[in-house]
């Protein structure tokens, strides 16, 4: 039988703020790689790229009243429900990504959905996860973890599976170590008591940025201009598609937009927010979110700028969507091709359709819809049904347009679409078409210029 | 020693002998008897197969008792979900489906039965083409022939496509395959015992062949049949979500496992990681007898999809399978997929160690899974009074239904449609 060993790092006895002054001074670019990408054993980690906490919070939803559950009557003014969720506290927590102050005035700031994350593929990475608590239920002393659903061949350490590996107490932080060698899009959440802590919203998206995009391919596909390349390349490439621009499997696009689907149950927030517990199997969502927010609410400005310590800053004249930071209006000229990164964390399955113009998966589960032989498999639809845990990558391109022309992208699960009463919500949004060359290139996923 | 992982369940088989109706005449399963791990086949060298309706319960792992229905081999005791069923491609199989259930109870299968076979063509029932039944009104009575309360049908049909198919009840289908008379055929390819369809890149290492036939249970309904009560379809509302009739953490006990005596599948998959030594995939064959997709998640890896229903994902030469993280299987689907498990970063902890230091012990909450040290092979301290099924320092990685929802048992978190998959160190634990 293995004898217990101990790490020669375990060894060092360094705490985590000893590393995160460490991590803090080594620079990405330093890190020495063997030849098969395995960071050198002597190089430190990569300084966490994004910082996430662990808390509770309380969000704005726009709906028809549904005593007692919803509005729930603990809420703060202009918030309608209570969510569980990570807050960023990547700006909170400054350069070395300590647990300070700053982050700590996040307990009770849970945003929904959790941030954006992106990473390159084949270059390591590192998220740093501290828990904040419960500021509503102090009772509940839950641990956190990251799963970050589809990556390969994990090991359980870092794939926050509670019962296979660890998870992260109360007033705890850990680093969760990534090399990821698939582009495509995943999603992440807490598997800590994941039915209920998923469900509350402790959810989000995150995607590998393809190693084509800095070199471009063979087949004359050009290097991408997140990558420095020239102004008229794509922005990005959604996989090592390796063919050429004008190839049918090309990946290749010039906006990308996040399309993160999840559900509100009214009856169990509400529980979660006065020491109840729902039976889970009388699961019956009410509202269904778009990137954390039900329409028309899906359309009004993004947040998620910070202030000087670090806490969310509302988006204009929505104080209400404070912890909602994300916008789901996009915007793009004639001719563009556009990535659409869906992924669904609700629990039930979704039809996600746009109006009036062709969207072709090209990958699903983070893989390229193509055979081992690399037989073609991707397809053109209106409609993505997308279950409980799977993602789709669709490229659309904006038709051509003389003046702004507006297309609907909505869930056709028509009843779902009503905010849990009457009127049009749920997971809903608008695309805007503007003539050829009027808006300016987009420079961050997920952002409108 | 470490404690062997199967003591996790003994709580849970405690409480099903207390649960559990006494049936005194029933032979249990003997334990051993069946492989611990993997598909469990019933072959027949004729390939006829004697089926007889039964009845009896099942337990569940939140403790409760449900009442079932299914089928067993003429002479066998009740088991859930009904057996397997393998036969080789082009066989000529015939299955005599008796409406014979042994049990005395009033909610005993007392009404005509039949089965279909989704995926087979011309299926006979005694000889001739097994098709709808009609009263005389023009109503329809059944999907094929029925078997009346004491008497045989025997279908027969030559199974020419390899591949996973299943095999249920045709009549009253909303309270027979509920009640569980469904079962999985597997029909293997000419290829060999360890493809799953004639191509060489179906193939799988031998003993590394999975079923995941999932289900799910409205106790009240199951209650009803017991109590010979009508049941209003119109109020169903699943409870429960099975794997091979067993809900977690009873999915992970062995095969045959002594304390779940009439259900005898489990659903652990065992491997160890793909090297140039162990090249080979192993087999998942998923299927549904549920009401909606299902959208199971393996953790740890994508699988390879390369059959749906029956069919190979292939179009001639060219390959259409595809890697998933999500396997939606849908009611009456199946779904053959290929997976495996790559030490892709090789961590040790003296050349290659993690390059993050861990929190330390008393800063994490530790699994019952985990062996206290992050690295395949290794054990760690573990914090005092910490339960621990490890055994070698072997990893697990957990394959579930993401709709969440469904990995409860009627208010009972942490079960349902949850089973793990066991990862040995090269060479397995020693």
């Amino acid at each position: 039988m293995g004898r217990p060993q101990i790490s020669r790092r375990a060894m060092l006895k360094l705490t985590l703020g000893g590393v995160a002054a460490v991590a803090g001074t080594g620079a990405l670019s330093t890190l020495t790689r063997r030849g098969d990408g395995i960071l050198d054993a002597a190089a430190p980690p990569p300084p966490p790229k994004y910082f996430l906490a662990g808390t509770d919070g309380w969000i704005s939803l726009p709906g028809t009243p549904l005593p007692p559950y919803y509005p729930d009557t603990l809420a703060p003014s202009g918030k309608s429900t209570y969510v569980f969720g990570f807050a960023d506290a990547t700006a909170a927590g400054g350069a070395t990504r300590l647990v300070n102050t700053n982050v700590r005035a996040l307990k009770n700031k849970a945003q929904a959905m959790a941030p954006i994350m992106y990473f390159e593929e084949n270059v390591p990475a590192v998220i740093r996860m501290t828990n904040l608590g419960l500021q509503q239920r102090p009772d509940l002393v839950d641990s956190h973890t990251i799963h970050w659903h589809g990556f390969r061949n994990q090991i359980p350490m870092f794939d926050g599976e509670p019962t296979s590996s660890v998870a992260v107490p109360v007033s705890r932080v850990m680093d969760y170590y990534y090399l990821p060698r698939q582009a495509g899009t995943y999603m992440y959440h807490c598997h800590f008591e994941d039915t209920e802590h998923v469900h509350m919203g402790m959810t989000g998206i995150v995607f590998v940025l393809a190693a084509q995009n800095k070199t471009g391919n063979g087949a004359g596909a050009p290097i991408a201009r997140s990558n420095g390349g020239a102004a008229l390349a794509p922005l990005g490439y959604a996989y090592n598609d390796g063919v050429a621009l004008n190839d049918p499997r090309s990946t290749a696009y010039d906006r990308e937009f996040v399309m993160f689907l999840s559900e509100v149950w009214n009856e169990s927030h509400w529980d979660d927010a006065h020491i109840q517990l729902p039976d889970w199997t009388d699961y019956k969502p009410d509202f269904y979110l778009l990137n954390g927010r039900s329409y028309p609410d899906t359309l009004a400005p993004a947040g998620g700028t910070f202030d000087a310590v670090g806490q969310l800053v509302p988006p204009a004249g929505r104080p209400d969507l404070v912890s909602q930071p994300y916008s789901s209006l996009i915007k793009c000229n004639s001719g563009e091709r556009v990535l659409l990164r869906f992924a669904n964390l609700g629990y039930t399955k979704q039809s996600m359709t746009l109006g009036g113009i062709q969207l072709k998966v090209v990958g699903q589960d983070a893989i390229q819809l193509k055979g081992r032989d690399g037989t073609d498999i991707s397809f053109a639809t209106n409609t993505i049904s997308i279950g409980p845990g799977e993602s789709y990558d669709a490229i659309f391109t904006a038709p051509t347009v003389s003046v702004e022309t507006t297309f609907l992208l909505y869930n056709r699960n028509y009843d779902r679409l009503s905010n849990g009463g009457t009127g049009a919500g749920g997971q809903m949004t608008e695309i805007h078409v503007f003539p050829a060359g009027t808006i300016a290139a987009q420079t961050a996923p997920h952002t409108n210029p | 020693m470490r404690k062997h992982i199967i003591r996790l369940l003994l709580p849970t088989a405690l409480l099903a002998a207390l649960a559990a109706l006494p049936s005194p005449s029933r032979p249990a399963m003997a334990a051993g008897s069946l492989p611990d791990k993997g598909l469990v086949c019933i072959t027949s060298p004729t390939n006829t197969f004697n089926l007889t309706t039964n009845s009896g319960s099942i337990s569940t792992s939140d403790g409760n008792t449900i009442w079932m229905w299914g089928m067993s081999i003429v002479g066998q005791p009740f088991q859930h979900p009904s057996p397997n069923l393998c036969v080789n491609e082009g066989a000529t199989v015939t299955i005599a489906l008796s409406n014979t259930d042994p049990n005395a109870a009033v909610g005993r299968v007392n009404e005509p039965v039949s089965l279909i076979f989704p995926g087979q063509t011309e299926v006979l029932a005694d000889g001739q083409p097994s098709q709808p039944t009609f009263d005389g009104a023009g109503a329809m009575t059944s999907l094929a022939p029925m078997a009346a309360v004491g008497g045989t049908v025997s279908y027969s049909f030559v199974a020419d496509k390899p591949g996973t198919y299943l095999y249920e009840s045709g009549t009253a289908q909303s309270k027979q395959v509920q009640m569980g008379l469904f079962g999985a055929l597997i029909v293997r390819p000419s290829a060999g015992s360890t493809f799953v369809y004639n191509r060489a890149d179906s193939q799988f290492k031998l003993g590394e062949e999975y079923i995941a036939l999932l289900s799910e249970i409205d106790p009240a309904q199951h209650q009803a049949v017991e109590l010979n009560q009508p049941f209003d379809y119109s109020t169903y509302h699943a409870r429960y979500w099975l794997i091979n009739g067993r809900t977690f953490p009873d999915t992970i006990a062995p095969n045959g496992a002594s304390w779940l005596p009439d259900q005898p599948y489990g659903a652990l998959a065992h491997i160890e990681p793909y090297s140039a030594a162990n090249p080979l995939p192993a087999a998942l064959r998923y299927l549904s007898v549920g009401t909606e997709d299902y959208p199971f998640h393996p953790h740890g890896n994508h699988e390879r999809v390369i059959g749906r229903d029956g069919n190979p994902l292939a179009d001639g030469t060219a390959d259409l399978s595809y890697e998933r993280f999500s396997i939606p299987v849908g009611p009456g689907q199946t779904w053959d997929a290929l997976f495996n498990w790559s030490d892709a970063e090789s961590y040790n902890s003296i050349s290659n160690p993690l390059p993050v230091t861990l929190p330390n012990q008393g800063n994490t909450t530790y699994g019952q899974y985990y062996s206290g040290n992050p690295y395949l092979g290794n054990r760690g301290t573990l914090p005092t009074g910490q339960e621990s099924y490890n055994q070698c320092g072997e990893y697990y990685h957990i394959a579930h239904n993401h709709a969440l929802n469904q990995i409860t048992n009627w208010g009972t978190t942490m079960s349902g449609q949850i089973t793990y998959v066991r990862i040995d160190p090269p060479g397995g634990c020693h």
